[in-house]
């Protein structure tokens, strides 16, 4: 263990904050080519709509306008999304969160572009907005996609459930709600389309997902994959917010009809509109445990909002079920989650996948026991946790390292430290 | 629109421009002036990420009109390095760690900057309140608090440094 190594163990200046404390970093909105052109996208005011008129006309004859497009301009396919292609580039059908994009406009400059978007004109068609998880269920709401709002369903079962709810001395009962959340990151969306020397299109973006958005952009230009080439400016933040895709395809869109660079800067208030947002969730669970305070049953219901396009809401409702009964050794566990469409922001990526929203039922329910039984909450999570041997409510045995209980122990230690418990311990 | 001309100083160099009467501070510094260190975060003064040193008082420039720099001394992340060598609070960030995405770092040194020309040998108190207007979203605080306490010691060195020379 004492091996010396050059980097390892070591705390090493971080190769990119030279150009970052210089300022001589590149961020996607610091991209300046000749000739390039201001985008912007027009974005639905209401939530759930069709689109009876389109005028885009005015905008069309604005001197320095350069080009206005809908979606009847798109070459390829008018859908794209990271695990589900459910997203239009502009809007074709409806219109299904406030915010979505029907138009797309480059212009000479940052004034023009506002001006031209002003000038478009829409007429829509309301449609009920979604907005709650338990209308979204109801037989007679709305379908936002297809025939079913269910986005997603995903079951989890381990050991005897039903039999142990009759064998425990306390059962504590509760519904626990998580709001949406936005990652905020520092930069908001931005991106810069081109054409290089070698009649490459290619687009420069703040994101997290270069390779993905690649795909995306070819597919909605029908062009083959190797036409098109995404690199990453350095981002000012992501957090899975900029693991969706941006601006890249609007950008993208503009330059195959100008051939001029198009740069897209999102507002920020634009930009919180329409990234993803962190699943709000609603949970209602049932714990049962013995007198001395072992857990031995969870059953727990995820009910999940993901807004108006799926994003990583897949992903999500895979995550937040294994992690349901926390880092606690709970020999019979259930978990039902259902993922609904709403017309809300759209729910994604966000640091955790579902799993900080688990945590808030599974540390709930464990101070709620605790409370019940009179004991205190390190103790009865030193008498829960996980250790080597434990098998998971995925049927996964823990055969090495895991050090749940030490951290536990030496986190205790150190609030003994500097926390006043004269009140009363934890 | 009629134009205004200013004149300003940045980063040690004056001169003149003719510019729109409604445009900011930041754009102007971003576009006429190519100082794209000067960042944008949420155009309203709640972030400070286009934070500059404005008459030695850290401003943020996105709630500022371009006319209201007319005789006025600027100074962004491209005036801290001087002569080729990084400044006290570029340096100390780097060591502590205090950069990670970046985005927020121009407007961070700069308010770092403005409180150590003030106050040299700052509390924790007085580095808390004065960095209290720009926003990171990566770090969660502790470093860049770690690397304005570095800065100024660092700083005070170097003032040693010189007298003994």
């Amino acid at each position: 263990m004492s091996k010396e190594y050059s980097v390892l163990g070591k705390s090493e200046i971080k190769v990119d904050s030279l150009e970052k404390v210089l300022g001589t970093a590149k961020y996607a909105g610091d991209y300046d080519m000749p000739g390039m052109l201001y985008g912007g996208v027009f974005r639905s005011t209401v939530p759930h709509a069709y689109i009876k008129k389109l005028n885009l006309e005015k905008a069309r004859k604005m001197p320095g306008v350069a080009c206005v497009l809908d979606h009847t301009a798109i070459p390829g396919i008018n859908r794209f999304g990271i695990i589900i292609k459910d997203e239009p580039c502009l809007v074709d059908d409806k219109v299904r969160r406030y915010g979505d994009a029907i138009a797309v406009v480059a212009a000479e400059t940052k004034e023009i572009l506002a001006e031209a978007l002003e000038a478009i004109e829409v007429e829509y068609e309301e449609i009920e907005p979604i907005f709650t998880i338990e209308r979204a269920l109801e037989e007679d709401s709305p379908k936002i996609h297809g025939d079913s709002n269910i986005h997603a369903t995903k079951h989890l079962e381990h050991g005897d459930v039903d039999g142990a709810f009759e064998k425990f001395d306390v059962i504590v009962e509760h519904e626990y709600s998580t709001h949406r959340l936005s990652h905020m990151f520092i930069e908001p969306d931005a991106g810069v389309a081109y054409i290089d020397e070698n009649g490459m299109l290619t687009v420069v973006a703040s994101t997290q997902n270069p390779h993905y958005d690649r795909g995306e952009v070819a597919k909605m230009l029908g062009v083959p994959t190797n036409r098109v080439r995404v690199k990453q400016a350095t981002t000012g933040g992501g957090f899975g917010g900029k693991l969706d895709i941006g601006v890249q395809l609007h950008c993208a869109l503009l330059t195959y009809y100008t051939k001029k660079p198009v740069k897209i800067v999102r507002g920020r208030k634009e930009s919180t509109t329409v990234s993803s947002k962190r699943h709000p969730m609603v949970m209602k669970a049932k714990t049962g445990a013995t007198k001395d305070g072992k857990i031995l049953v969870t059953d727990i219901f995820q009910y999940g909002d993901t807004g108006a396009y799926a994003s990583y809401g897949p992903a999500v409702i895979g995550r937040s079920p294994v992690h349901a009964a926390g880092p606690y050794d709970v020999p019979n566990v259930r978990v039902h989650a259902v993922f609904t469409y709403t017309n809300n922001p759209m729910s994604g990526a966000f640091r955790g996948f579902g799993v900080p929203q688990a945590a808030v039922v599974h540390e709930g329910q464990m101070n709620a026991i605790a409370e019940k039984l009179n004991m205190s909450q390190f103790d009865i999570r030193m008498i829960n946790a996980q250790t080597v041997g434990c098998t998971l409510p995925t049927g996964q045995k823990l055969t090495e390292s895991v050090g749940f209980k030490d951290t536990l122990t030496l986190a205790m230690e150190k609030a003994r430290e500097v926390m006043d418990f004269s009140e009363g311990e934890l | 629109m009629k134009q205004i001309t200013i004149e300003v100083t940045v980063n040690g160099t004056k001169g003149k421009l003719t510019i729109d009467p409604n445009k900011r501070l930041l754009d102007m510094l971003r576009e006429d002036l190519g100082l794209t260190s000067v960042k944008e975060g949420c155009s309203e003064g709640e972030c400070g990420a286009c934070t500059v040193i404005f008459n030695g008082d850290p401003v943020t420039t996105c709630c500022m009109l371009a006319g209201q720099a007319d005789g006025a001394e600027i100074i962004t992340v491209e005036g801290l390095a001087i002569g080729g060598k990084i400044d006290p609070v570029q340096q100390a960030f780097m060591e502590v760690g205090a950069v990670q995405c970046g985005y927020c770092i121009p407007g961070m040194l700069l308010t770092a900057k403005a409180l150590l020309m003030k106050n040299p040998d700052p509390t924790d108190a007085e580095i808390r309140v004065a960095m209290s207007g720009n926003l990171c979203r990566c770090t969660g605080y502790a470093k860049i608090h770690d690397g304005v306490k570095l800065a100024a010691k660092m700083m005070k060195e170097q003032q040693k440094e010189a007298v003994n020379e």
